[in-house]
């Protein structure tokens, strides 16, 4: 007889192959390790107001998948994690601390390591514009008119050779 | 008044204040001294960065910036002032996980040694609506108007970042906060709290309808209560409900939630005897009428 994978204790319910190589590399990422912490009490989707807007985003199911290892749905082209946003109120919620929109964010960084963030998350664009100008926003003919007109100093252009050097 | 003993504080300008809304920058600038705070600019500030996209794309990275940004002010002896509540965000996380992590600081040291710097956990960050309650005083602000906005409702919209998470931010109680609602109630104006206040702009959400039917709920909850204007300290909710409530209006056929949105500092300004222009008040997409008179009251 094959050896049993990992079937649910007391029932025949579907097989779950759960995925630990996964997990280490939200791990790997600043508190992505506080999801070990994470207990499934749901005191995170109360006040989440992506759950209460799109059916279907649960921060505490995404939790439950990040243990679970089932990266392809986390990070392939349909994640969750651009549904969140970013309001801190499942980090204020939780009693573990596991800080659910940090591993959420987490998620975002291995996408971008492997540079599969859509488009309409705009992260790409912005941080190439940070790199360029120093700022997230850059300066136009508008702002230049615009600071005149209430008597503020034009900006100074930014050397961004520091934040080149740091990022190496 | 008498003049207060200046208090120096380094200006954490940001980005999208100075470059798209320096109306804000202005009203900072032109209500700061009044309350006895001395702003001191210093050069070689980038972006906080960002606590959405640029910590979304590497979180190692975002703090390495912040902590570069931080280590500049340390080099000023100077605490640090910031005036959106994004650039809060990211400054004061960076100083909680720096000052309570030793490895991950000295692993972000070793970036920042190649510039020269090293981030020492020592200059403390303030929003500037924490720094003004704080250092000023709600009896100070008072004793600074001129021009009391009597019979203003002004709906106040917090945010996320100024609040939250409470014990990084250390603001207020995200759940009950007061800190707007005082310095509201500072300028003579009325604060009134509306239904969904404590919703989320929805601006990080990337879904293509939800974040406008937030928008739409929390818009038409501050129509409810009849409010003169929508008081806000960060650009970011700034933009989704200036330029927002434009597209929103369009979008569900209902002009009933145009409520104009303004920065605190601006409401300060005019309270102090600025007029609309040297606040920048007539700049913004959705005009604010209720205001007008108190900007024509003689001072």
């Amino acid at each position: 007889m094959p050896p049993k994978k990992n079937k649910p204790p007391g029932g025949d319910g579907p097989t779950i192959e759960l995925d630990f190589e996964f997990k280490k590399r939200v791990e790997k990422v600043v508190d992505g390790a506080l999801v070990n912490y994470c207990y499934q009490c749901g005191a995170c989707v109360g006040d989440c107001p992506s759950a209460r807007y799109l059916e279907g985003f649960n921060p505490r199911a995404i939790m439950l998948k990040v243990l679970y290892g089932f990266g392809e749905e986390l990070v392939g082209p349909d994640s969750p994690a651009w549904q969140c946003t970013n309001c801190y109120n499942c980090y204020e919620r939780c009693p573990q601390n596991v800080k659910p929109v940090e591993i959420i964010i987490a998620l975002k960084n291995l996408m971008a390591e492997r540079e599969i963030f859509p488009e309409k998350a705009q992260v790409g664009d912005l941080v190439n514009t940070v790199l360029e100008t120093g700022r997230t926003a850059p300066v136009t003919s508008m702002t230049k008119k615009l600071r005149e007109e209430l008597g503020l100093d034009p900006l100074p252009d930014i050397d961004t050779t520091p934040l080149k050097k740091i990022l190496e | 008044m008498a003049a207060l003993p200046a208090k120096k504080f380094a200006f954490f300008p940001g980005c999208l204040i100075p470059v798209r809304y320096p109306q804000m920058e202005a009203a900072i600038r032109r209500t700061l001294p009044q309350l006895g705070i001395e702003i001191v600019d210093l050069d070689g500030f980038t972006c906080c960065p960002d606590p959405i996209y640029f910590k979304s794309y590497d979180k190692l990275a975002w703090l390495t910036v912040a902590a570069r940004n931080l280590a500049l002010a340390e080099e000023a002896g100077l605490n640090l002032f910031t005036i959106c509540s994004g650039c809060t965000a990211t400054l004061s996380e960076t100083y909680q996980q720096l000052n309570a992590n030793k490895i991950l600081r000295e692993q972000i040291n070793e970036r920042l040694a190649r510039v020269g710097l090293e981030y020492r956990g020592t200059s403390t960050i303030r929003h500037v609506v924490t720094l003004i309650r704080d250092e000023v005083g709600l009896e100070a602000i008072g004793a600074s108007v001129v021009r009391p906005l009597e019979g203003l409702k002004v709906a106040i919209h917090y945010g996320c970042h100024l609040l939250k998470p409470s014990h990084v931010m250390k603001v207020d109680d995200p759940d009950d906060p007061r800190i707007l609602d005082d310095l509201v109630a500072a300028v003579g104006a009325t604060p009134v709290r509306h239904g969904e206040w404590i919703l989320c702009c929805g601006k990080a959400c990337k879904d293509e309808e939800a974040p406008a039917q937030m928008m739409y709920d929390l818009l038409k909850s501050v129509a409810a209560v009849e409010a003169d204007v929508l008081g806000v300290v960060c650009p970011s909710c700034f933009n989704e409900f200036d330029l927002g409530q434009v597209r929103l209006a369009r979008q569900y056929e209902d002009e009933s939630v145009k409520t104009p949105a303004v920065y605190f500092f601006q409401l300060l300004g005019l309270a102090q005897g600025l007029s609309l222009e040297e606040v920048g008040l007539h700049r913004h997409k959705v005009r604010a009428p209720a205001l007008e008179k108190y900007a024509a009251a003689e001072v």
